[in-house]
């Protein structure tokens, strides 16, 4: 009796659907939990991701067969990444009316997020892998694992760093924002947008609409701007 | 519709990837993608339908699609106690800085144009 349990469970354990309706389960779990309390701990995929590594780590599993079984979720990340280029389109006419303190701000923040980024961790002693995947750390995720993998980074390690960088970002930004007198929802937005990407802009969407308009925007010009030039940089440099 | 739309999308990543073998090694397909779609957006002057749903509806679940990589994270633990430190000093002090002056700048470029408009 309990021989034939075991083979069941085996058996489950082993389809290779079971990664896939695990992440499945986990993800809606954790948005239900965020929607109803709103605490920015308990962020969608930070939250998906332990509940998912808890499964894996009790069941067993290890992350290359967990991979296998959700390739029909990551096969999806690439025309995700292309169907970017939509909201960055609908943004263009906001674009143009602010371009120049828009682009300005751009090319010097963004370049000293990345900088203060491959700075400190040199400083404090990271070695080369790591400072390539930090390099993307302000960038929405898709565009950060993609960089760093093509810079000889860990894409998911890269991830990793890009939700935990949202995460503080719209945990202190508002607050430190408001205490620098920052107060236009355009510069708001502008900042939580090119350093905490996904999780600053839903922070900044809180806020009201234009600093969520402005926050997307910021996203997707720091997520672009990230993927041409800095593998561009690198290569110079390096 | 849907359909039509991921075809759109796979399209332009397939492209991408066309191109990044050819002409751009240093950029990855996805991203060459999604400048080629731009451009076409750019050129039809608005979001097809069936794009705009298509893509409406795979953004809105790419925190799940981001669910898989980050679980990498467990293949890496080991990495990432090494250089726990450097790491946590590094995410916050940088996010710190770069957010306050991004605020900060972009504040004082819309006061100067916002004064330079009143004056003319």
């Amino acid at each position: 009796m309990s021989g034939s349990l075991t083979a069941a469970a085996q058996a489950i354990l082993q389809h290779p659907l079971f990664g896939f309706g695990v992440t499945l389960g986990a993800y809606q779990l954790a948005l239900a939990l965020f929607e109803r309390t709103r605490w920015v701990f308990l962020q969608p995929v930070l939250l998906s991701m332990a509940l998912v590594i808890g499964v894996l780590l009790l069941c067993g599993i290890d992350y290359p067969q967990y991979r296998a079984s959700v390739g029909m979720l990551s096969v999806f990340l690439g025309p995700a990444t292309v169907a970017l280029a939509i909201p960055l389109f609908l943004n263009l006419k906001r674009i143009r009316q602010l371009l120049w303190p828009i682009l300005i701000t751009l090319a010097l923040a963004g370049s000293l997020a990345t900088a203060l980024g491959i700075g400190f961790a040199w400083l404090l002693g990271a070695d080369h892998v790591m400072q390539m995947t930090l390099l993307p750390k302000s960038v929405t995720s898709p565009i950060a694992m993609l960089v760093a993998e093509q810079l000889g980074g860990v894409a998911a390690l890269a991830a990793v760093f890009v939700l935990i960088t949202g995460v503080i970002g719209a945990i202190l930004g508002p607050a430190l924002l408001t205490r620098i007198g920052v107060r236009s929802p355009a510069a708001r937005g502008m900042a939580l947008g090119l350093t905490a990407h996904a999780v600053g802009t839903a922070q900044a969407l809180q806020e009201g609409e234009e600093t969520g308009a402005f926050s997307a925007l910021a996203m997707s010009l720091m997520g672009g701007a990230t993927a041409i030039l800095l593998p561009l940089v690198v290569a110079l440099v390096a | 519709m849907l359909l039509r739309g991921i075809s759109w999308l796979v399209l332009f990543q397939l492209l991408g990837t066309g191109l990044n073998v050819l002409l751009l090694p240093m950029l990855p397909g996805p991203i060459l993608g999604m400048l080629l779609l731009f451009a076409f957006l750019v050129w039809r002057g608005e979001v097809p339908a069936p794009i705009g749903e298509a893509g409406g509806a795979l953004l809105r679940y790419l925190p799940l699609l981001l669910v898989p990589p980050a679980v990498g994270l467990m293949a890496y633990a080991e990495a990432i106690a090494a250089d726990f430190w450097a790491l946590t000093a590094t995410l916050v002090l940088s996010l710190v800085l770069s957010l306050l002056f991004a605020g900060w700048l972009m504040q004082k470029l819309i006061d100067r144009q916002q004064r330079r408009e009143g004056d003319a």
